[in-house]
């Protein structure tokens, strides 16, 4: 037969094909796997790029995307790990352990010759049974505030538990939830800033109402202002230039480079008087301020802060109500952003900028403290997972219990579903529920308990109707969840559960690899 | 709402019974991560103390340190290993927190690794190892909190005793008499008043200059630059009554941002080109001088050069002593000790922009010169401080070791507690806590029992590198805190167990607190990894 494809390119068929994107799923899913929980592990991440920085997370989606993969199914697992991460920000370890387990189990049955079809129509229906058990056992508090902050304060010890956070859970529990609340059901989080400053230990770490520029203030200037009036710009507060290139100033005496040298000056001298007309007495620049234009400002009694970052700049916008301007001629049309307060605070051995009283009452700033970059860094992803979960809930209020329970109630439904179900849809249905198990024998085993026993007394639990019991890392014992307080978002199971199952079914229906030539790149050195 | 989840624990003695996961190769990975960051810790542990012995870093570069500070000995070491290098990073974090103790950190840290790894061998779960260490630090840092002494800012020589504490492990330490009380002197003339627990060591700057000995190092109230005064036209290196302003403009020829090129057709043209940028400079310098003033501290530019010889020629002639090449950063330091604002361009040069001195004078020492200005009108809350040293080792040596001294006294401004040194607080920890241990029930309680005697190391590697018999001299120091005298410590100098108080050996509490919270913070973190990935 001749040759279909090009000289480098591959072509893997049938058995081989659907061996290998399992092979591949399975070893993603059990790299992951020891972070889930509790009392889950950490991994260190070195990169083999320059400097070979050191990560250390707990982070499912941190972890995968910085991986090297080769194989088109890991590939996979990892995507669906970053769209629960920008989808609701948790649960990104349980999605990737849950896919792989699903097609372990579908391993075994296509060993004993069932047709991968098969197989997915029987994990649908499994998928949207559990979906439906959960739905019918979802608690919402959205009416009572008390009740529903409780819950919200349960979700986020939850999630924090299962991170670096978790000793001071309380404390950046309450920072998540303060923070969250003041959003009043917005999922956007650019107003949320946190500020990582290495020093002091976590419990040091707070909650600002206000905004926190890591900037100085210009020499001379003043340090403190009220009612302040801010203009935000992005502008070069050098000479306006002629930016036609090959411009050139050709004279025939001294004085006349002097005077032109003086022109420049008295751009810059208009668009900085320019400026002050706006009626400001705060300036932040995301460019250089020079210190021409930064002596006319302390002249004019106004704070001016230079190469403000990109970020900031536009946090710093949204945040006091105003816009940021590059033109200054018409001083009516700029938006001025105002604030009740500008001063200069000390964190750390840093100085930073704090404007308070803010237009935008949702924004708000959280300050990391932590022993070092790593546990910063890390302090950072763990709270920003609570952040969205947290957010989420605002808008989905429906909540469950945690700790393997959710699995529980699932697996019980889905088996009752398999006994009803003729042929041989039932054997994948019944590999849905073994799969789903896995979960909570994961946060057992990574506890160092012995996860059959466990499993064996908590299905035992859940024969009853209405059981609420779960495992109890911490005492290491079958518990009830509801009493515990360990919580968990219904948006965030129900991700998990959908998207595991399509990425299951996706890899699943795959039965050819083909692997295209790479393009030669030539050799320009 | 965590807390009855916290209150069933002690219950919790699980069928822990048949339970079979293979972890070999993830206990294989932490017990080479604890193992490879003991070794940092090792490394470091015999500078530790008075008597401590320093490194000598030959760098990659061929430059040759010797320190005795260990975060500067861990930043030169270039460890590989993702664990090691967390050692690393603990000890730079000491050193922002406290500044000072950061050996100490390094091998609590060390020694604490060194107890984990007896107790993972025994079966222990190493999340619960790390959650007894959490228990075990705050129970310390309440410990300490109760031993330590309050100190006010006005009892100076309490706050020189703890500056002295510090210098005395380091090269410099035959010096600790004369730099302790710079150091608390410095530090207590940046404190504002407004603003009593914040110091910002950035009002102290300390400027190096080779030559001399240590002992000529001076505090020196007002400002001091490393540079040499422009007179290669002649113009004054010493004014009284100093008006001086801090100018952020060229006094040079003209240039445009536009690229500019001046035409020149024929030779008269020329004639009065020379005479035009004559006049341009003069101008300029008339109405410098038509302010009075006569220093000029002159920032860097890199946009043309500052001044000209022509320019520096005038200036001479006005009488006007110029330093040139200021940098940029340093212009906010100069203005605030000056009380002056910095001049950007030629048509704000007003008298009131100027500071005042009453004495502006170029000194040589050693080899160099340098700048001083004394006697500075409104002087603002900083100071300068003149390193000296016999070579650039010792001279590099000295600035860290006052580096150290200053964050001490800074420390003790933002928490006014002092403690004993000498190994009295560990030993002390290590009494109270083994006592807690005893109280409490199951795993937890030996886990923190091994904290407990993990702290022990502290006073062993005092001892040790004393040359005194490190067991003889704990075993001593334990029985005499059994006896209650919570502060006898080990006087390495006489080589026996003294109440370390009434010796003037005193530090920070929070240098104390630091080390212990973050060596537990790090090492909690070391046992919670179980695999390293490789990325890109």
């Amino acid at each position: 037969v001749e040759r279909l494809f090009k000289d480098e390119a591959t072509e893997e068929k049938g058995e081989r094909a659907r061996m290998a994107s399992f092979v591949g799923a399975m070893a993603i899913a059990d790299l992951v796997k020891t972070t889930l929980g509790p009392k889950g592990m950490d991994k260190i991440l070195q990169s083999t790029g320059r400097g070979r920085s050191v990560t250390v997370t707990n982070d499912g989606a941190t972890i995968l995307k910085s991986l090297h993969i080769d194989n088109a199914a890991a590939k996979v697992l990892v995507e669906i790990s970053k769209v629960q991460d920008d989808e609701v920000g948790d649960g990104t370890t349980s999605v990737v352990v849950l896919a792989g387990e699903l097609l372990r189990e579908a391993e075994k049955l296509i060993a004993t010759k069932i047709h991968p079809m098969t197989i997915i129509s029987g994990y649908r229906m499994a998928a949207e049974c559990a979906r439906n058990a959960l739905l019918e056992r979802v608690m919402d508090n959205k009416e009572d505030a008390e009740k529903f902050r409780s819950d919200l304060m349960k979700i986020a010890k939850t999630t924090l538990s299962s991170k670096i956070l978790s000793q001071d859970k309380e404390h950046f529990a309450k920072l998540a939830v303060d923070a969250v609340m003041r959003l009043k059901g917005s999922t956007n989080l650019e107003s949320i800033q946190i500020i990582k400053k290495p020093g002091g230990s976590l419990m040091d770490s707070f909650l600002d109402e206000g905004f926190i520029l890591d900037k100085k203030i210009g020499v001379g200037q003043p340090k403190r202002i009220e009612n302040a009036n801010i203009l935000v710009a992005n502008t070069a507060m050098d000479t306006d230039k002629v930016k036609i290139y090959g411009a050139r100033v050709r004279v025939d005496s001294m004085s006349r480079v002097a005077e032109i040298e003086g022109a420049e000056k008295d751009k810059m001298r208009e668009k900085v008087q320019k400026i002050i007309a706006h009626g400001i007495n705060c300036f932040v620049n995301r460019q250089l301020i020079y210190n021409f234009p930064e002596e006319l400002f302390a002249d004019a009694g106004i704070l001016a802060i230079e190469h403000a970052d990109f970020d900031g700049i536009e946090r710093l916008a949204l945040v006091t109500g105003g816009e940021i301007a590059s033109t200054f001629d018409n001083p009516e049309s700029v938006k001025l952003g105002h604030c009740k307060l500008i001063e200069e605070i000390m964190i750390g051995e840093d100085k930073l900028i704090h404007f308070s009283g803010v237009e935008m009452g949702q924004a708000c700033t959280i300050v990391l403290r932590g022993a070092s970059f790593h546990v910063l860094d890390e302090a950072e992803r763990s709270l920003h997972d609570a952040l969205c979960v947290l957010s989420q809930t605002v808008n989905d209020s429906r909540v469950l219990l945690g700790g393997g329970w959710p699995e529980m109630v699932m697996a019980k439904a889905v088996d009752e579903l398999a006994r009803k179900t003729p042929g041989k849809k039932s054997h994948a249905i019944d590999a849905f529920s073994r799969a789903l198990l896995t979960i909570p024998t994961t946060i057992a085993d990574n506890a160092g308990l012995d996860s059959a026993e466990l499993i064996s007394q908590l299905r035992a639990e859940h024969h009853k109707e209405g059981s609420t019991a779960g495992i109890d890392v911490i005492s290491g014992s079958v518990g009830d969840m509801s009493e515990r307080g360990i919580c968990e978002a219904f948006k965030v199971k129900q991700a998990v559960l959908l998207s595991a199952t399509e990425a299951a079914e996706m890899i699943l229906r795959v039965d050819e690899i083909i692997t295209c030539a790479p393009r030669r790149r030539e050799d320009r050195m | 709402m965590a807390s009855p989840a916290v209150q069933v624990a002690p219950r919790a003695v699980s069928s822990k019974t048949e339970s079979y996961v293979d972890n070999k190769r993830k206990d294989d990975i932490r017990m080479s991560n604890i193992t490879s960051a003991r070794s940092v810790a090792d490394a470091v542990r015999t500078s530790l103390g008075p008597k401590g012995m320093d490194k000598m870093i030959s760098t990659a570069s061929g430059e040759v340190i010797i320190t005795n500070d260990g975060a500067t000995i861990l930043n030169k070491m270039e460890v590989l290993q993702p664990a090691a290098k967390m050692l690393v990073e603990l000890s730079k974090s000491q050193d922002v927190v406290a500044g000072d103790g950061t050996t100490t950190v390094v091998v609590i840290a060390g020694a604490l690794l060194k107890q984990c790894q007896t107790l993972l061998h025994s079966g222990i779960h190493p999340t619960l190892v790390s959650d007894s260490l959490h228990k075990a630090s705050l129970k310390a840092v309440e410990i300490l909190a109760a031993m330590a002494v309050p100190v006010e800012l006005s009892d100076r020589d309490s706050l020189v005793k703890s500056a002295s504490t510090s210098l005395n492990s380091k090269v410099v330490s035959q010096y600790s008499s004369l730099l302790a009380p710079i150091a608390v002197d410095s530090v207590l003339s940046v404190v504002d008043p407004h603003k009593p627990d914040l110091v910002d060591l950035r009002d102290v700057k300390i400027v190096k200059k080779l030559g001399g000995t240590v002992d000529d190092t001076e505090l020196v109230k007002g400002l001091v630059f490393d540079k040499k005064v422009s007179h290669s036209a002649g113009g004054p290196t010493r004014v009284e009554n100093a008006k001086i302003a801090v100018i952020q403009f060229q006094i040079s020829p003209p240039k445009t941002d536009i690229e500019q090129s001046i035409v020149v057709s024929d030779y008269t043209q020329m004639d009065r080109i020379l005479k035009e940028e004559r006049n341009y400079i003069l101008s300029m310098i008339k109405k410098i001088k038509a302010t009075g003033c006569n220093v000029l501290l002159i920032q860097k530019s890199i946009l043309r050069d500052a001044v000209t010889d022509l320019s520096l020629h005038y200036l001479a002639k006005a009488k006007i002593l110029v330093v040139k090449d200021v940098e940029r950063d340093d212009i906010e330091f100069i203005t605030k000790t000056l009380n002056c604002l910095p001049i950007s361009n030629i048509e704000h040069f007003r008298a009131e922009k100027l500071g005042y001195a009453d004495l502006v004078e170029e000194v040589s020492i050693g080899d160099g010169k340098v700048v001083k200005i004394t006697g500075i009108k409104d002087v603002g809350r900083t100071t300068t401080v003149l390193v000296r040293g016999s070579n650039q080792l010792v001279l590099d040596e000295a600035e860290r070791s006052l580096h150290d001294a200053l964050c001490v006294v800074r420390c003790l401004v933002n928490k006014k507690f002092l403690i004993a040194g000498g190994g009295a607080p560990e030993i002390e920890l290590s009494r109270q806590l083994g006592a807690w241990a005893k109280v409490l029930q199951g795993m937890e309680s030996y886990c923190i029992r091994s904290f407990a005697e993990a702290l022990e190391v502290i006073p062993y590697t005092l001892a040790e590198n004393a040359g005194l018999n490190p067991i003889a001299i704990v075993t001593e120091l334990r029985n005499r805190h059994a006896q209650g005298e919570i502060n006898a410590g080990i006087n390495v100098r006489k080589g026996q167990i003294t109440n370390i108080l009434e010796e003037n050996v005193v530090q920070p509490l929070l240098v104390s607190t630091s080390a212990i919270t973050l060596a537990t913070e790090c090492v909690r973190m070391i046992l919670k990894i179980d695999d390293i990935v490789t990325v890109r």
